[in-house]
């Protein structure tokens, strides 16, 4: 009996010593098809809301700006950016939220937790159940802007 | 020289229940344990996002990039120029990218035709939550000029409040 508990307890070790607690982890998936993009129905086709974000010296976030409508720098400003593509879509999972598209315009020197933030805060919200209530699927990038 | 004296009046203890809880435990820990965390690089501090949930369709293909900087052990940064993480040492600037991530392209088009099929390979990218913008979106066009078209962006999915 002996020699078996022994193996069992080093088994038992190595499994206890190589757990890792990580962070779960989701993504944010961002579709940028090579060549033109798709344009199916011109007359379909909205303009892409452009979600602006401009940084300060260091990286911090100086200012957000949705459709040129300033929101300022705080974490307020997510909020209202959550609550703005919320008044644009109608209501969650509406006809035309497919059709939506999200341009993100961020300064080269922005720190990129900013970004995901501002992506975050486009795709959708948590509701009271810790559920995820989806607003807007198609995030895209503008143009990179060159470094200061 | 006797080295064992059995005491016949000594019970010996019944180990099954224990050995019953210790293989429980094992089981547990075999269950928990998840081997496919290892592309995941320890050095990356992810942003958080309480909108980021594991995804359930896991991708048929995918790239992962590790982007971070070099930290000390108290998590301060040592060197500004972020770089992308490879197992092992091996550390790459990105805009010296390209040439691997053409490699990777050839790597996954082979793989592909092996397959018989048009394999759509996601480039999975975990950025550092202080990368500049610019730098990511600069490894997304080398990435686009080597033919990847599908990106997901990795947060941490925890209470955003820290995001300073």
């Amino acid at each position: 009996m002996a020699p078996m508990i022994d193996v069992v307890f080093l088994l038992l070790i190595f499994f206890m010593l190589t757990l890792k607690v990580v962070a779960p982890e989701g993504d944010f998936s961002i579709n940028m098809p090579i060549g033109a993009p798709a344009q199916v129905d011109d007359e379909l086709q909205l303009p892409p809301i452009v979600v602006r974000l401009k940084a300060g010296a260091n990286g911090q976030l100086s200012s957000l700006s949705i459709n040129n409508d300033e929101l300022g720098n705080t974490d307020l400003a997510f909020e209202q950016l959550n609550r703005r593509i919320l008044d644009l879509i109608g209501h969650p999972g509406s006809v035309h939220s497919k059709d939506m598209e999200v341009e993100i315009d961020a300064d080269y020197g922005l720190h990129y937790r900013y970004t995901v933030a501002a992506i975050s805060a486009c795709t959708g919200t948590v509701n009271a159940d810790g559920q995820p209530v989806k607003y807007i699927e198609k995030i895209n990038f503008a143009q990179p802007k060159s470094p200061e | 020289m006797r080295f064992h004296k059995h005491d016949p009046f000594l019970p010996e203890a019944d180990m099954t229940p224990m050995i019953d809880v210790v293989f429980q435990l094992i089981a547990f820990f075999m269950v928990i344990i998840n081997f496919e965390a290892t592309q995941a690089d320890e050095r990356v501090k992810l942003p958080s996002s309480d909108l980021a949930r594991p995804t359930k369709v896991k991708p048929d293909q995918e790239l992962v990039l590790n982007i971070g900087f070099v930290r000390d052990k108290e998590g301060n940064i040592t060197d500004p120029e972020p770089y992308v993480f490879y197992p092992g040492d091996e550390k790459i600037r990105i805009p010296d990218m390209a040439d691997r991530l053409n490699l990777e392209s050839q790597f996954f088009q082979k793989k592909g035709e092996l397959a018989g099929e048009e394999l759509t390979t996601t480039v999975i990218i975990r950025a550092d939550a202080d990368v500049p913008t610019g730098l990511i979106q600069e490894l997304i066009k080398l990435c686009r000029q080597a033919k990847f078209e599908k990106f997901a962006l990795k947060a941490k999915s925890e209470d955003p409040n820290t995001l300073r």
